[in-house]
């Protein structure tokens, strides 16, 4: 049973194939600790993250949601991360004007050697996402019919 | 307003075009509604009141215009939604002839209901931004939809023809009254009580969407199966999901018109999402939806500079 005691952030990651989700690779082959709230999701890039994944990662329960992808300037893309930013951008800020806890809904930008870097942005957000607890703003609701 | 110029016009324009969008008096008091003027004989029908809220760029979009030859009444919003439309390619600048209509902003029936309690139309002479009650004139600003308070293009930026003369005032900084500033002053826990509380209410009827003019897929994602991104349950997370979702949808497109708002049956201020986002795309990208016709829309070009301090 979940308890306010042992409860543990679930995280959904979406990580871009050719920075993050590399560089979370490197962290596993290097051996460095990460916690393991995260569940991975690999996308060819961060540009192909529809803001609307996040909302719906939000809505099914998740308690915090990271996109991470290349550096500005260093997409496989060439631009797809200058685009996602915008997106972002917009995402963001409509959730803090919704009310919604600015933790749950995090960017970084984590390159293929950056394996510690990526361990450390992990341990920032799980530990950002215990801070404020579990997500009971936008998880769907069941609906029962009589 | 300018009914004899609009009439004078008319005629000359149904030389030209097959049907001129327009409006006429409603069935009801204080309700103005679309009116498609075919004949000459019709032209006189043709009104222009402060409750022609309506924005009948949306008829530009049925299947039966889009082909055809029209002439259409627009005021500053509908214009920049007509610049919008022709930017995405979705109706042909040939087969439109805009009729610009400055517009002193549009009055609320239930903010006019509210203070007024029930109403009788013999009670009310309007002008142009002030209108008298029982001898009484005083300023339309307090009773305008919220969108029309906080209005900035009170003027079309896209006209063939001008009736009337322009608004000298920019309407949001005279009426100082912004509903969008208001929420965004309060402590961010409050807000939440607030979208909470009005979107729980929303029954998803999505008359918001079938009013928007520029809501015009063909599958909108609320009602997709693959993905399958919300269920229709009229719940609070999947309204929130929805509402935020259109916002997001609208994000550089939105043109501030309120059509969403005054479509709502439940009166839910649905457009302050996209109005907030609609403000940060003004802050941040220096966009402003169907203002300029040639410029790329936010969402499909980027600069270097923007905004990254949120990113870690």
């Amino acid at each position: 049973m979940v308890n306010e005691e042992n409860w543990e952030p679930k995280i959904v990651a979406f990580l871009c194939h050719w920075c993050s989700y590399a560089g979370a690779d490197l962290a596993g082959v290097s051996r460095i600790q990460y916690p393991p709230n995260i569940r991975v999701i690999r996308v060819p890039c961060s540009g192909a993250v529809n803001p609307l994944y996040i909302l719906k990662a939000l809505r099914e329960g998740a308690d915090g949601v990271l996109v991470s992808g290349c550096h500005p300037g260093d997409c496989h893309y060439l631009s797809g991360n200058y685009f996602a930013r915008r997106k972002f951008f917009l995402l963001k800020e409509l959730l803090r004007f919704l009310g919604i806890e600015e933790e749950r809904v995090q960017f970084s930008w984590v390159s293929a050697s950056e394996g510690q870097r990526f361990s450390q942005v992990v341990q920032e957000v799980v530990e950002s996402v215990k801070r404020i607890g579990p997500s009971r703003k936008n998880i769907k609701e069941f609906v029962f019919h009589v | 307003m300018y009914e004899e110029e609009l009439h004078r016009l008319s005629v000359k324009l149904l030389d030209e075009v097959e049907y001129i969008i327009g409006y006429t008096s409603g069935t009801l008091p204080f309700r103005s509604r679309p009116f498609l003027c075919r004949k000459k004989e019709e032209v006189e029908l043709l009104t222009f009141d402060h409750f022609s809220g309506s924005n009948l760029t949306r008829y530009l979009l049925s299947k039966d215009l889009r082909e055809k030859k029209v002439a259409i009444l627009a005021k500053g919003c509908d214009a920049r939604t007509i610049t919008v439309l022709l930017r995405e390619g979705q109706i042909k600048r040939e087969n439109v002839v805009v009729v610009g209509l400055p517009c002193y902003g549009m009055v609320s029936l239930r903010k006019l209901e509210k203070h007024f309690g029930s109403l009788r139309p013999q009670d009310f002479t309007w002008h142009l931004d002030t209108f008298t009650f029982q001898g009484k004139t005083q300023s339309i600003g307090p009773f305008l939809e919220n969108t029309c308070q906080r209005c900035l293009y009170p003027n079309p930026p896209l006209f063939d023809y001008l009736v009337g003369s322009r608004v000298e005032y920019v309407p949001r900084e005279r009426w100082k009254e912004d509903s969008l500033k208001r929420l965004e002053e309060i402590s961010s826990e409050k807000r939440w009580e607030f979208f909470a509380q009005e979107f729980q209410r929303c029954i998803r009827c999505y008359a918001c969407r079938n009013a928007c003019p520029l809501c015009y897929c063909k599958e909108c994602f609320a009602e997709a199966q693959r993905p399958y991104w919300l269920s229709p349950a009229a719940t609070r997370s999947e309204n929130l999901f929805f509402h935020a979702g259109r916002a997001l949808h609208m994000a550089g497109r939105c043109v501030e018109c309120g059509a969403c708002e005054r479509a709502c049956p439940l009166e839910i201020p649905i457009a302050l999402l996209p109005l907030k986002v609609e403000e940060l795309v003004r802050e941040h990208f220096t966009f402003e939806a169907g203002v300029s016709p040639d410029r790329e829309p936010p969402l499909l070009t980027y600069r270097e500079n923007d905004p990254n301090e949120f990113i870690k």
